[in-house]
């Protein structure tokens, strides 16, 4: 757990000040800026000046110069030294008492000026006096359990107050109004301006030398029990954990974030972030450790040292080099309020990085991730761990010095193959989430080439994703790996991406055609018929749709079938160029005819004979292979008849022409209905086929949506044929009766009547006679009701009319036309039922339709 | 340093699992622990608020300082080990002296920590990655019993001289856990700093009724006479 935070440098040597007159001994320290005093147990004083020089290869020594020594004629030892830089005087406790000596002559102020009775003294260096000129100090007076406050000046020293304590007080130390005091059983703080104390814990000064300590703004280090270093605020509670010292601790100090402890061997370094023991320098006849403006100095009785910090940087690199990761950022984090922002964040992020690198290292992806993402690690440093996932274009260099020891991925697993997967897998979850951040930006196509390599390798399903969705793969950096990888169909999909769709076809093509392997997909003819269906570069669709064509008629057709609707009116493949093309493909041009015609509902003879040509050579076709209708046969003929019931648009006299010699009577049938040539249909489905139920289809059909007079017509066409005398025979009267009394609406009774045989019997027409008498039945009430309307509706105009003629409409010479303001040089006007007049001329001109114009002529 | 918002403060005679149970719910697993010297710390957020929870050291030694650990803390968490008896008396006779200090409004909390070497039940094991070992069975002895803890709950209800009704109930606040298991562990803390933190809301709407002594303190120096 050690680190190197700090480094002890001797900072006066023996020589200077002891030389050989051994009985001399360090009684205590005071250093303000580059001045250092030394005060001794013979009652001296030596002022020295320390210089700070670094050389060459880094390492930093001091330089001390005796600059002047004071005896203070007491013959007892000087116990404090307090500068007071502002004053320009020293405090300098010796005999009980503090005198003011000047601060570079070493003189005692003319005045003479001293606190007396004094046997230990602090000063408040956050007073509440804000005065410059003015320094606050606090003393443990030699009168029992009592404390004074006083105001030093340059010249005089004035007593403030004086505090009564419970126990008497050993140490001390100030802050604001708190000062902070162990008396002989316990630790207080006591505020001298209410006089309110408060007790902290119990701790025996007489079996350990206590330690009172202001660490910053109302904060304290006090030696606790069981060689604690225990941290109180002014408010007397504890916000850091305590640190835990040697029992025999002598002296502390505090330099952010460490605690420096000092005890007969060692100098021992507590951090205050976790409480560690981070360091330990073994130091004999330790005697004096303070800390001067964050300046850390250490004294036996003879010599003084400076315990000198190393930079936060280098700690924390060490530990990092340490792998001490969690260490590393607890002491970044802790180190943010002693580095400018700017450089802190610089570092900070760093620091990160390299963290994640060490985790990363350690296979800890988790936390890995975390800290790349927090440290903003330019993903590229990542990648290029991993051979060959780099463009070999990129300019990318590794940042200096290098975020971590590894060459690549193989050395960091020592090309153990699970482990490289493990990393490999991370690399593709990493990727993936930050592609669409703003770390991301500026280098999406390393991302995106590295992701698409990765899924390739590793037969990652997202391959397909990638590809298909908005990416930055790189075409020549990918095109060789998927390649390699035997990702064609993919690889199609990257050069599509990159518009370059006849490469991509090619590619794929060739994989149905078995020249590559890829099973990607086992619909790849499918997709390809599909691409091509929603290809907009006709040549491309020209010129494979022979191969789509060849593979399956029928699926292969939908090229051009599919084609979205707009495209084919105006920019589109032109309909006309495409059944020529197809010609060759018997199947395919009936389908797209049937898309054309039936789906699309083009209005074009050419399609729709072309059609009907074709589905008659097919019915052709198989009729003479089969007498006796096959399955097929009945379906082709539905098809045609079909086309020939429902188009309008084919030329019937050709196709009369080309079926007349056959024996399909129903379609003949039909195409006669198309010529109203109904007599001659009647008579092929009557007399040829005797199919009664398709005369009366015919019949109806034909006359569907329709006059009910043409419907009339035929059904009495029909009748006729049934009961021609020519040809009688008992199925045709059956088939007259059974039309009559089923479609007995459809006749006009009057003329059936005339028309039957006498000997026919009431009872077997008397259904069609009961329809036929209540249908004129209801014709009559029918026209009685619609009378009746009329009538009314007849009255209601007269009665509107005989109201507006009611009263006289008076033309003056004043009164002006409503449409073109004129006057009215006729006697002949209009009035509106609103009351406007108008001119005859321009009423009719006025276009406004809710206005009824009359007329009036003047009486 | 981030200010707390409010002090959590756990108690109890050593060895009764008080670090384990506070690494338990910040690390969510259970490792052995090393004897607290003085006291540890950790800051937990909290919805909007910092919390510091302070573990502090059992050991005789180290009792002094209970009462400053104490001073204004919103809950005190005084834990126990349901093998052992005398962990729940010295509760009573050294701990609870130690909450003086706490702050006037401070809820308690009394916790029986081991249950796993007692109860079936605690044995379950919360979701848990790797760290598979196998669980005690249940032999060793149950010397502390819920109904002792609810008991010793109102005592110091009583020691506090405060109401029953005016204090979380004695059934919410009374706990049996495992820090190695981690049966009740989230459930303990979580309720505690739900009803603290409803403590430190009423504490922000009604700010203390104490007065300013500031100005009064000036008035005063400026009469005080002068010494030279
Ligand atoms: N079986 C069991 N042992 C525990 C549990 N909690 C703590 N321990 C053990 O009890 C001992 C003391 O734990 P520790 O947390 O240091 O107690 P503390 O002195 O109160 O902080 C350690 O050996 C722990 O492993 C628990 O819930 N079940
Ligand atoms: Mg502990």
């Amino acid at each position: 757990m050690s680190i190197k935070a700090f480094e002890l440098v001797p900072a006066l040597e023996r020589t200077l000040l002891i030389g050989d007159k051994t009985w001399i001994n360090i009684e205590c320290i005071e250093c303000c800026g580059r001045n250092l005093y030394v005060g001794t147990n013979e009652c001296y004083i030596y002022h020295f000046l320390l210089e700070e020089k670094t050389s060459t290869s880094g390492k930093l020594t001091f330089i001390a110069t005796k600059q002047l020594h004071k005896y203070l004629g007491l013959k007892k030892p000087v116990n404090e030294i307090k500068a007071a830089s502002a004053l320009n005087r020293l405090m300098v406790l010796c005999d009980c008492s503090v005198n003011l000596l000047n601060m570079i002559n070493l003189e005692p102020v003319p005045t003479g000026a001293k606190i007396k009775g004094v046997v230990a003294f602090t000063v408040n260096e956050n007073p509440v006096t804000a005065d410059p000129f003015c320094v606050e100090v606090c003393t443990i007076s030699m009168k029992r359990k009592t404390i004074q406050i006083y105001a030093v000046h340059e010249d005089r020293v004035q007593l403030i107050k004086e505090v009564s304590t419970p126990e008497q007080p050993v140490a001390l130390a100030a802050d604001g109004y708190f000062i902070c005091l162990a008396l002989s059983t316990q630790y207080i703080i006591l505020s001298y301006n209410t006089g309110v104390s408060q007790d902290l814990f119990p701790y025996n000064s007489e079996e350990k030398q206590p330690i009172v300590k202001r660490i910053g703004r109302e904060e304290f280090l006090l030696a606790g029990p069981g060689a604690l270093g225990m941290f109180v605020t002014a408010a007397g509670i504890s916000q850091r954990a305590p640190v835990h010292w040697s029992e025999d601790v002598i002296g502390a100090a505090v330099c952010f974030p460490y605690v420096v402890a000092l005890d007969e061997e060692f100098v021992t370094v507590h951090s205050m972030l976790d409480q560690q023991q981070k360091q330990t320098v073994p130091f004999r006849d330790g005697h004096i450790l303070q800390d001067f403006e964050g300046k850390l100095i250490l004294a036996t009785s003879k010599e003084v040292y400076v315990l000198v910090p190393l930079p936060l940087e280098n700690q924390i690199q060490d530990l990092l080099t340490g792998r001490r990761v969690e260490e590393a950022l607890v002491l970044a984090k802790g180190a943010r309020r002693n580095i400018p922002k700017e450089k802190f964040q610089g570092m900070y992020r760093r620091i990160l990085q390299q963290a994640g690198f060490i985790q990363f290292g350690k296979l800890q992806f988790l936390e890995a991730k975390e800290l790349f993402r927090n440290g903003q690690l330019d993903v590229r440093e990542l990648i290029s761990l991993y051979p060959f996932l780099l463009p070999s274009t990129s300019t990318f260099m590794r940042s200096h010095p290098p975020l971590h020891e590894y060459a690549d991925l193989n050395q960091l697993t020592q090309g153990d193959q699970e482990k490289i997967t493990k990393c490999k897998r991370f690399l593709i979850s990493y990727l993936n989430e930050i592609r669409s951040a703003d770390v991301a930006n500026g280098y999406k196509e390393d991302i995106d080439t590295a992701l698409l390599k990765l899924y390739a390798e590793a037969n990652h399903d997202s391959l397909l994703d990638l590809l298909v969705s908005e990416n930055s793969c790189l075409l020549v950096e990918s095109a060789p790996w998927l390649e390699k990888h035997k990702k064609y169909f993919a690889l199609g999909l990257l050069y599509h991406y990159n518009s370059q769709n006849e490469a991509a076809l090619q590619l794929w093509m060739n994989i149905v055609d078995g020249g590559l392997e890829d099973t990607t997909r086992s619909d790849l003819y499918e997709y390809i018929i599909d691409f091509l269906s929603f290809c907009s570069d006709h040549e491309l669709v020209w010129k494979y749709a022979d191969w789509a064509l060849q593979k399956n008629e029928e699926v292969g057709v939908k090229i051009f079938t599919r084609r979205p609707l707009v495209e084919s009116q105006t920019i589109g493949i032109n309909p006309d160029d495409i059944i020529n093309y197809l010609h060759k493909y018997r199947k395919a041009v009936v389908v797209y005819l049937e898309h054309l015609v039936f789906e699309r509902n083009i209005q074009k003879e050419k399609c729709h004979t072309h059609l009907a040509v074709l589905y008659l050579d097919k019915v052709l076709g198989l009729h003479s292979q089969s007498r006796n209708g096959s399955e097929e046969l009945t379906s082709a003929r539905n098809n045609l008849k079909n086309l020939f019931r429902h188009s309008q648009l084919y030329r019937v006299h050709l196709l009369l022409g080309r079926i007349k010699d056959t024996d399909l009577y129903v379609e003949r049938a039909i195409l006669h209905g198309k010529l109203e040539e109904h007599d001659k249909a009647l008579e092929i489905l009557v007399h040829r086929l005797k199919d009664f139920q398709a005369a009366e289809d015919y019949c109806l059909w034909n006359s569907d949506g329709k006059d009910p007079l043409c419907r009339q017509k035929l059904f009495h066409m029909l009748l006729a044929l049934y009961l021609d005398p020519a040809v009688t025979s008992d199925a045709l009267v059956m088939a007259g009766v059974d039309l009559l009394n089923n479609h007995a609406v459809e006749f006009d009774a009057v003329r059936v009547l005339r028309l039957i045989p006498d000997n026919w019997s009431i009872q077997l027409l008397s259904p069609f006679l009961g329809q036929a008498m209540r249908k004129s039945f209801h014709s009559k009430c029918m026209a009685e009701v619609a009378l009746g309307l009329a009538r009314s509706e007849n009255l209601i105009y007269r009665y509107t009319k005989v109201k507006s003629r009611g009263n006289a409409v008076a033309l003056s010479g004043k009164k002006v036309c409503q449409v073109c303001r004129g006057m009215f040089t006729e006697p002949v006007f209009l009035r509106s039922p609103d009351g406007a007049l108008l001119h005859t001329h321009c009423a009719t001109k006025s276009s406004s339709p809710s206005v009824t114009v009359q007329t009036y002529a003047n009486p | 340093m981030m200010k707390p918002d409010v002090k959590v403060v756990i108690l109890g005679d050593m060895n009764v699992g008080k670090t384990s149970l506070l690494h338990r719910y910040i690390e969510k697993r259970f490792q052995d622990t090393v004897s607290t010297v003085g006291g540890a710390f950790y800051l937990k957020q909290w919805g909007p608020y910092n919390i510091s929870i302070w573990d502090t050291a059992g050991r005789e030694q180290f009792h002094g300082l209970g009462s400053m650990y104490c001073r204004g803390a919103a809950a005190v968490i005084l834990t126990y080990d349901v093998t052992n008896r005398q962990s729940l008396s010295e509760l009573e006779d050294r701990f609870l002296a130690l909450t003086d200090t706490a702050h006037a409004e401070c809820i308690f909390a009394v916790v029986g920590n081991k249950a796993d070497l007692t109860d079936e039940c605690a044995i379950v094991q919360t979701s848990e990655v790797g760290e598979e070992e196998e669980v005690s069975p249940s032999t060793l002895h149950k010397q502390v019993f819920m109904e002792d803890a609810i008991y010793f709950y109102k005592q110091i209800i009583k020691y506090k001289m405060l109401e029953e009704k005016d204090v979380p109930a004695a059934e919410k606040m009374c706990f049996e856990t495992s820090a190695k298991t981690g049966y009740n562990v989230d459930l303990l803390f979580e309720t505690i700093f739900e009803v603290v933190v409803s403590f430190v809301l009423k504490k922000r709407v009604n700010p203390p009724q104490t007065v300013v002594l500031r100005h009064s303190l000036k008035t005063k120096r400026t009469k005080s006479p002068c010494c030279s």
